[in-house]
């Protein structure tokens, strides 16, 4: 089956955005298509690059990028709330003349039609909030 | 047509009783995260109709020590499990 | 806007908003998404439950917290063509807040009819 997931939360505050990538994992493991993965309100702070974690800890945003890049898996980071939390791609950050970009490259910045055309492409959409 | 509800948080903010509300015979609730804690009381899930499957996510009672605590009622699953139930049933609802 | 939909269909969205405003930003989220449905032409329910019902009260300023109005951004709702507007009424009734007190353009709905919605729903995001 061909799902999407909408994640809310931001690493580490909660548990939900750890539960999503295991869900994630899981499904690419039983064969399922992840159609795209969409991070909207404080989940896009889990694209951001610019994190270090403690040696015994796990860096959750590299573990996104990893799946994102080793499954070439769709993902889309909204737009209207990436910006505001400091979530740029390059394209953002030389427009509004921040110099540096701190949105992993695996992931789209991109507006709420990605999500809706998730909805209509995907047979399950499934949120973590 | 049915529906899987997943809960993620503790009894006290009374998701399961939202859920409840809206809740359809044939449907399915999953207990995840700190919601798995719903599967160690068994007042919480009296309140839940005989139509209505329970299920608990294995890894978040592992991580709570609450797997032992767990009643009978409640079908354990993992992640594994959480996707299948997913493809069962025709849509998901999430209460976070 | 780009809509890169492979099989261009529409769909039935419910958006069930459970939250206060302005404590917490799930409410704009829940209307961000829904306003993006009707521009993308999909049919949308939206639902006010539990303390989303908060979200009707007349008289709201947001700037007194520097925040936008959120009630004005609900009249937004029919403005994109939203027009299945719906509000809980046990919500209602458990927080004290009669019909006299709400933004209007709401319909009030029992749960059974919140869960025909959802039943009929291709899809449904619940924040």
């Amino acid at each position: 089956m061909k799902f999407s997931l909408v994640i809310y939360a931001a690493p580490y505050s909660s548990e939900s955005a750890a539960t999503a990538l295991r869900f994630a994992r899981s499904l690419i493991a039983q064969g399922h298509e992840l159609y795209r993965l969409f991070f909207f309100g404080d989940g896009v702070h889990n694209v951001s690059k610019l994190t270090v974690v403690a040696q015994d800890e796990i860096n959750l945003q590299q573990q996104w990028n990893a799946l994102i890049n080793e499954y070439k898996i769709d993902s889309v980071v909204c737009v209207s709330s990436a910006l505001r939390r400091g979530i740029l791609d390059q394209t953002e950050a030389n427009r509004h003349d921040l110099g540096v970009a701190s949105a992993y490259e695996s992931s789209e910045v991109a507006g709420l039609g990605q999500l809706i055309d998730a909805t209509l492409n995907s047979d399950r959409v499934v949120n973590f909030g | 047509m049915s529906c899987l509800h997943t809960i993620n948080k503790s009894p006290e903010n009374n998701l399961l009783k939202s859920c409840l509300n809206v809740v359809c015979s044939g449907d399915a609730i999953l207990f995840i995260e700190d919601g798995v804690y719903h599967c160690a009381s068994l007042v919480e899930l009296q309140a839940i109709q005989d139509t209505v499957k329970v299920y608990g996510l294995r890894e978040d009672m592992l991580a709570r020590a609450t797997l032992v605590r767990t009643m009978d009622s409640v079908e354990i699953v993992d992640t594994a499990r959480f996707i299948e139930l997913c493809c069962e049933h025709d849509k998901v609802v999430s209460w976070f | 806007m780009t809509n890169n939909a492979k099989k261009p269909i529409k769909s039935i969205i419910t958006f069930i908003s459970r939250s206060a405003p302005y404590g917490h930003n799930k409410a704009n989220l829940c209307l961000e998404m829904a306003l993006a449905s009707a521009v993308f032409e999909q049919d949308v329910n939206y639902v006010f439950l539990d303390d989303g019902v908060f979200q009707l009260l007349k008289g709201q300023d947001g700037s007194s917290v520097q925040s936008k109005t959120l009630g004005n951004a609900l009249e937004a709702l029919a403005l994109y063509g939203i027009e299945n507007i719906y509000a809980d009424q046990h919500s209602l009734e458990k927080r004290g807040i009669v019909s006299a007190d709400l933004l209007p353009g709401m319909q009030l709905v029992s749960g059974d009819e919140v869960s025909k919605l959802i039943e009929n729903s291709d899809t449904v995001f619940n924040l």
